[in-house]
């Protein structure tokens, strides 16, 4: 594959071809992290490609101040947030089940069914943090940017985005202690890592 | 801290490592491709649903709330990728720009169009103008193609919250209310509030020129050559690192922005210099420039005061607390008020401290200077004390 600085030359200037190869190289990054920030929606596929569009729009405004990768994540950021706001002036016609955003529960084993409801209930409990707070958590506890990589992101100050991830640290531990489904989760979680570890203990003597 | 506590955040560390190990989702990324890259275009007027119903959602959005002109919704070069023909006949009233996805380009028809960034910024397109959103987070930035662009920024303590740009250069809103206007390769900027900055893109608070409310100036498109008149002045960069002072040729300068003032002529026509400062400098006047002082201190400057801060904080926790032979660390959030002249007004910590660490780390916080300024500032930094 060419260069990644090259290609976006050619993206510029229109080349299809270049921006296949684009596409190629980093769908599967931007799909991590669409589904990161918003669960795992119908429309994953929609905001995905949406996301490309933008990229495909606005490509000639990269001037390689940043790295692509981060101009990536800013522009799926916005698309993300884009699709959010939207959403909410959405008339709501019915809530998604708990398992919709999962695979089929019924063919999984018991561990791994726990498992995906767990998930289902963190990615509903991080929905309950605002745009922007969510934004950052996601940023830094899942995909591993750092501050100043995410303030590039989110165009604010390292500052700003250290409260912001104070506060919705701070906000998700709340949660994890007022909302009772979650509740449990917290518990059935520490039990399993304490059973582990004891477990683990007395194999070990 | 309590179990209960800890259990949390053992939980929460697991739900954060049990989302990190998810696989990527797996998507049909063959039609994708072929609807990014081979879909026909639509008939104007029969836009299919799906995709390009998708692509018309900006301008769908707009339907209900402007009329007379006509949105572009996605208007770009002719390319593989799948067009949006969307346009939408839209009633009176500002447009939500809070909706436009960046890269939205927005094409005046006959009548201007109005575009609302709630609480931040208002821009009116002139007849026939085009722009497009290029930043819709913090720094709010739209690129002017063609024609005319007022604005009115809702004035706030950052320095900068709204841009235009134009070719090379970028109008930058210090203040409230300009007008900026694209005329071949010339920009013309005119300010009726406030205060605009023009440099070149890429120089973010590094401006070329400055105007003030009530000045003009005619501008290239590489954001450095051009000519002012009335309240505005030409910013010369020194050959240091990150200085920069504004020469005395301004006229009847700003005093609340400290500048250095001569007797300027009624208007005044100069480039303003390269980085490297060679370009056309004005003769030294008699009235050696005053360097401004920022409105608020640098973020380095911030973090060399935090670092400190934050060594004395932990000498406290250490200091203060009793040591029971096992290691314990507290987090709290530490918000500190700065004054103009660097003194700490006050700080708060949330949440609190033990009180003995508290009274211990503020009364060696009241010795801290930080840099000098013209508001001084308020933030909130993280800390993790260890002992």
């Amino acid at each position: 594959m060419a260069e990644l600085s090259e290609l976006i030359e050619r993206c510029k200037t229109g080349d299809g071809l270049a921006f296949r190869e684009v596409f190629r190289a980093h769908r599967a990054d931007v799909a991590r992290l669409v589904q990161r920030m918003t669960g795992r929606p119908a429309d994953l596929e929609d905001i995905v490609q949406e996301v490309f569009l933008q990229v495909y729009r606005s490509i000639k405004d990269f001037r390689g101040q940043s790295r692509f990768s981060t101009w990536l994540y800013r522009v799926t950021v916005n698309v993300v947030l884009m699709q959010r706001r939207a959403a909410r002036s959405r008339p709501v016609t019915h809530e998604a089940p708990d398992d919709a955003f999962g695979p089929d529960l019924r063919e999984l084993p018991d561990d791994q069914v726990a498992r995906a409801r767990r998930v289902a209930a963190f990615y509903r409990l991080l929905d309950r943090l605002s745009d922007k707070k969510r934004a950052v958590f996601v940023l830094h506890e899942l995909e591993g940017l750092s501050p100043s990589e995410i303030a590039k992101v989110v165009s604010a100050p390292v500052l700003t985005v250290r409260t912001r991830l104070f506060y919705a640290r701070r906000e998700l531990l709340t949660l994890l202690r007022e909302e009772p489904s979650l509740a449990v989760v917290a518990r059935e979680l520490v039990h399993e890592v304490d059973a582990e570890a004891a477990l683990s203990e007395t194999e070990s003597t | 801290m309590s179990r209960k506590r800890s259990d949390e955040e053992q939980a929460l560390a697991h739900l954060v490592g049990e989302l990190r190990e998810l696989p990527p989702p797996e998507l049909d990324w063959d039609r994708v491709e072929a609807r990014l890259m081979n879909e026909p275009r639509p008939a104007s007027g029969s836009v299919a649903p799906g995709f390009f119903g998708r692509l018309r959602l900006p301008a769908a959005a707009l339907v209900a709330v402007a009329t007379g002109v006509f949105l572009f919704a996605a208007r770009h070069k002719p390319s593989p990728v799948a067009q949006s023909k969307a346009t939408a006949r839209i009633q009176n009233g500002p447009i939500n720009g809070d909706a436009l996805a960046v890269g939205t380009h927005v094409t005046a028809g006959n009548r201007n169009v109005v575009v609302e960034h709630v609480g931040r910024a208002r821009w009116t397109l002139d007849p026939h103008a085009t722009a497009s959103v290029v930043d819709a987070a913090e720094f709010l930035t739209v690129r002017l193609e063609d024609g005319a662009l007022s604005a009115s920024v809702v004035p706030k303590p950052k320095p900068e919250t709204f841009a235009v740009e134009v070719g090379g250069t970028r109008v930058a809103v210090h203040g409230t209310a300009f007008r900026v206007e694209r005329v071949g390769d010339r920009i013309e900027v005119e300010v009726t509030e406030g205060t605009v900055a023009v440099e070149p893109i890429g120089t973010h608070s590094d401006p070329s020129f400055l105007l003030r409310r009530g000045s003009r100036g005619s501008f290239g498109l590489d954001g450095r050559t051009g000519s002012v008149e009335g309240n505005a002045s030409v910013v010369m960069r020194d050959s240091g690192p990150k200085s920069h002072r504004e020469i005395a040729r301004s006229v009847a300068a700003s005093p609340s922005h400290a500048l250095a003032t001569a007797t300027p002529p009624a208007s005044s026509a100069m480039s303003a210099p390269s980085a490297d400062g060679a370009l056309n400098p004005q003769p030294p006047s008699a009235a050696q420039p005053t360097p401004a002082l920022p409105e608020q201190p640098s973020i380095s400057d911030i973090e060399a005061g935090v670092s400190s801060a934050v060594e004395l904080l932990n000498r406290c926790f250490r200091d203060k607390t009793q040591s029971t032979g096992v290691s314990v660390s507290v987090s709290t959030g530490m918000t500190l008020s700065i004054a103009g002249d660097g003194t700490v007004q006050s700080v708060t910590f949330g949440p609190p401290l033990a009180p003995a660490v508290e009274d211990c780390g503020v009364a060696g916080l009241r010795n801290l200077t930080f840099a000098h300024s013209l508001e001084g500032a308020t933030f909130t930094r993280i800390l993790e004390l260890k002992r």
